[in-house]
């Protein structure tokens, strides 16, 4: 295991000196790192980061997102992802290649107001990102309980390998469609459910930098310790004490970056 | 100009019972508006100011965008109620003039190129007015904007100094401000070691201005690290040090 060296930082500080590599949210200045974010710094053989803890939404490309279809004109529909862009579908992704504005009622597919889970597929700040409904698993989400939260909360909600959000669908009997942008979708059967489920999920959302949440998590939804849904972390016992050092915090968000690196959005099916 | 009184007594202590290298009690809480991106509220002395952040964000109208990089814009606005006689909402000439001293104070701290078409928009609303609350109010809104998430290259913080009763003094307030010779606010990027505002009224010799210059990045030091102790609360607890680990 390579050394990594970590530490909580705020916009100005000197992370690390000498000849490293700045990988994001960081700025080399002379001979030292500079961290341009609040968050946790990560000093390791690839280079130097900061995984931020506040912030809205920037698209990145292959960012799998969920949108609110804002309105149309001949040729594409504006979606509202969540960010200060907004983002263009074009109408040939729908229709196909012989689309004709004259033949092809847009309306009809995609109406104002439609949610859509979508994939970017282009974006470089100089222009609107474009997104594309022609994947798996995209396209209209027909129902659900939409909720907003903070984009850089994603990864937490998410969990290593979708711990937290298996733990939270298995115990509420609910699916939960989770965007990058920080909007997520919760449906089921059970209105029941579905309210647990959401109150579960702003728990993670306001909680998401402190030790220990899996655990309270589970406490909320009355989740034995020994779920099948945990087994990928080493989960304190029931008992432990709530204050105990932020070591897990840091594990925590080291997860969170195996997620971000691997899983772009968690479907369960 | 007209001195009715002594603004330092025979023991060094001036009005408000401060020694001249003394600034005012300083409390930033971080996050106070759930509706804003990043917020933050600061008492300065009597000083009562409380900045939202919105951003980055889709600018309105559509003209003012900038291609190459991010709009920042930058409202100062005191409440009718800040003051003793009451204060008329509209915005006045100083308002105004706060405004763009503010966002010209913070333009540099920002990484606004990361940003390009969009806007972030400051909002600093004066609750209680007491001397320096352009200082106040540009400490809070650096608070609120690395709150928000937005780039920086540092925090900027801000104090003034001054010349009162031929001695140069930190942190002037409302008194000083108006019965004193000279008022100096500063804002100062701590690790950069930059200097981002700097307006003075009053008369200043060369010397005093130098040393008034010194005595007010000191302020801006000892500010900057109540800013810090603020946002790392929000975010760490009670961790308030770094924490370094293998």
């Amino acid at each position: 295991m390579q050394e990594i060296r970590r530490k909580y930082v705020v916009p100005g500080d000197r992370i690390i000196e000498g000849n490293f590599r700045p990988l994001f949210n960081v700025i080399k200045a002379g001979n030292s790192i500079i961290s341009t974010r609040i968050g946790i710094a990560e000093a390791g053989r690839e280079g130097v980061k900061v995984i931020p803890l506040s912030g809205v939404y920037i698209p990145r490309v292959n960012d799998i997102v969920i949108g609110k279809i804002m309105h149309h004109s001949s040729l594409s529909w504006e979606v509202d992802i969540n960010s200060c862009f907004s983002a263009h579908l074009p109408a040939q992704d729908v229709f196909g290649r012989d689309f004709s504005p004259a033949r092809d009622d847009m309306g009809r597919e995609l109406a104002i107001g439609d949610l859509i889970t979508t994939r970017i597929i282009a974006f470089d700040r100089t222009r609107d990102p474009m997104v594309t409904i022609q994947d798996k698993d995209l396209g209209k989400v027909p129902s659900g309980e939409f909720i907003k939260i903070s984009a850089t909360r994603v990864p937490r909600l998410i969990g290593k390998r979708g711990s937290m959000i298996q733990t939270i669908e298995q115990a509420t009997h609910t699916r939960v469609l989770i965007g990058q942008n920080g909007i997520v979708v919760v449906t089921g059967r059970n209105s029941e459910g579905i309210k647990l489920a959401v109150r579960a999920i702003r728990m993670v959302e306001e909680e998401a930098h402190t030790p220990n949440l899996t655990q309270r998590v589970k406490t909320l939804l009355n989740v034995s310790d020994s779920a099948p849904a945990d087994t990928s972390q080493s989960a304190p016992s029931q008992n432990a004490p709530q204050n105990e050092d932020l070591q897990p915090t840091i594990q925590e968000v080291e997860e969170d970056l195996e997620v971000e690196k691997g899983e772009k959005v968690h479907d369960s099916n | 100009m007209t001195q009715t009184r002594s603004l330092i007594d025979e023991n060094g202590k001036r009005t408000d019972g401060r020694t001249g290298d003394q600034l005012r009690e300083i409390k930033i809480t971080v996050g106070v508006i759930k509706n804003a991106d990043g917020s933050a509220f600061i008492e300065f002395g009597m000083n009562k100011i409380v900045v939202g952040v919105y951003g980055p964000r889709e600018v309105h109208p559509k003209h003012m965008a900038l291609p190459d990089r991010c709009v920042l814009r930058c409202r100062y606005h005191m409440t009718p109620f800040s003051t003793d006689t009451r204060k008329n909402p509209a915005p006045s000439r100083r308002e105004v003039e706060i405004s763009k001293v503010m966002r010209e104070a913070l333009e540099p701290s920002l990484m606004l190129e990361d940003y390009p078409r969009a806007a972030i928009d400051v909002y600093v609303e004066v609750l209680q007015a007491d001397g320096g609350s352009r200082c106040a109010g540009i400490t809070a809104a650096s608070v609120a904007l690395a709150d928000a998430g937005i780039n920086m290259r540092d925090i900027v913080s801000a104090c003034a100094a001054g010349k009162v009763d031929d001695r140069i003094v930190l942190d002037i307030n409302d008194t000083e401000d108006k019965e004193g010779d000279a008022d100096m606010p500063v804002a100062y990027m701590s690790h950069l070691e930059q200097v981002t505002l700097l307006q003075l009224d009053g008369v200043l010799n060369e010397d005093q201005f130098d040393q008034c210059l010194d005595e007010a990045v000191k302020g801006c030091k000892m500010v900057y690290e109540v800013q810090r102790k603020a946002l790392m609360q929000k975010y760490f607890g009670n961790e308030t040090e770094l924490k370094e680990e293998q």
